[in-house]
């Protein structure tokens, strides 16, 4: 007998990204994926292209880079305005005429070089400081100063609990936040601070754990 | 005791040597934020490699630049 009425097959609404199938596209097709992007300046880059990392496998695969929301550099980003524009609008208002010309325009190059280095260290801050979420581990590239690195890893079975924690209005109107993680490595606690779209990023984390168990079951871990 | 002329010249003098001085430790700054981004760039590729070098370099030549129209003009 036919079916008097069929239903339609249900479109998932989750927004989550499916990983296991979104490894096996070929490069070209993973630029269609939503959260990928080729803007280097991406704070989420879902299958970054042409990235790599001091104690990257040749095998593995990088899944998320994440830096913090570009909302975060408003602080800095007004600063610098404001040391840039300050002795151009005193200069307008003659409050430096009293200062010999040898001495203001020594003492402009000065102000303006060092605008220019705070300016360049709070970019190349927000720029490295990155968290990168590979098909084995995850990763917290730090910068901390001009000479302190520290880069902490730590497997995806070590993985014992992801907390996702969105706290404030600009938080929830700008869809960033803190995604902590617990780990049984030598480091208890990776913080992925202040990244877009956190629940996504813990979705991406639930899948991979999933994933990564069922690969001991079969024996396929490397 | 000394007059004003001579006053203000030493003066001059010991504000151009401070000044040089402050340059010279910018340079090395400057220099320090060369290394770094090499070192920052050596760790991560992410894109933006080249731009982020050149603009250390710029920084630091200009510095060195600063502090040469600063021994000149001063």
């Amino acid at each position: 007998m036919p079916d008097v009425f069929v239903n339609k097959p249900k479109k998932s609404k989750s927004q989550h990204p499916n990983v296991t199938k979104h490894k096996r596209l070929k490069g070209l097709e993973k630029h269609a994926l939503p959260g990928h992007t080729k803007n280097p300046l991406a704070a989420y880059c879902y299958f970054p292209d042409h990235v790599n990392f001091v104690g990257a496998d040749n095998e593995e695969k990088i899944i998320l880079l994440l830096r913090r929301h570009p909302i975060t550099n408003l602080g800095w980003i007004v600063t610098s305005m404001l040391l840039i524009t300050t002795p151009i609008v005193l200069l307008l208002f003659g409050f430096l005429s009293g200062i010999p010309q040898d001495f203001l325009l020594v003492g402009l190059l000065f102000w303006y070089l060092i605008t220019f280095a705070f300016t360049l260290e709070q970019f190349l801050s927000w720029f490295f400081n990155v968290y990168i979420i590979t098909d084995e581990r995850i990763f917290d590239v730090d910068f901390v100063n001009l000479v302190y690195r520290e880069i902490t890893d730590a497997n995806l079975d070590q993985i014992q609990d992801v907390t996702v924690r969105v706290g404030s209005v600009i938080r929830t109107l700008f869809d960033f936040g803190d995604v902590n993680i617990q780990t049984a490595a030598a480091v208890a606690e990776i913080d992925f601070e202040a990244v877009p779209s956190p629940d996504r990023v813990a979705q991406v984390l639930r899948e991979l754990r999933v994933e990564e168990e069922i690969e001991k079951i079969e024996g396929r871990v490397r | 005791m000394p007059g004003f002329a001579e006053l203000s010249s030493g003066l001059d003098f010991i504000f151009k040597a401070v000044v040089s001085v402050a340059f010279v430790f910018y340079i090395i700054f400057a220099f320090v934020i060369v290394k770094q981004v090499t070192k920052m760039t050596d760790t991560l590729e992410v894109g933006l490699e080249g731009l982020l070098k050149a603009l250390a370099w710029l920084h630091f030549l200009t510095a060195i630049g600063a502090f040469a129209v600063a021994f000149l003009v001063l």
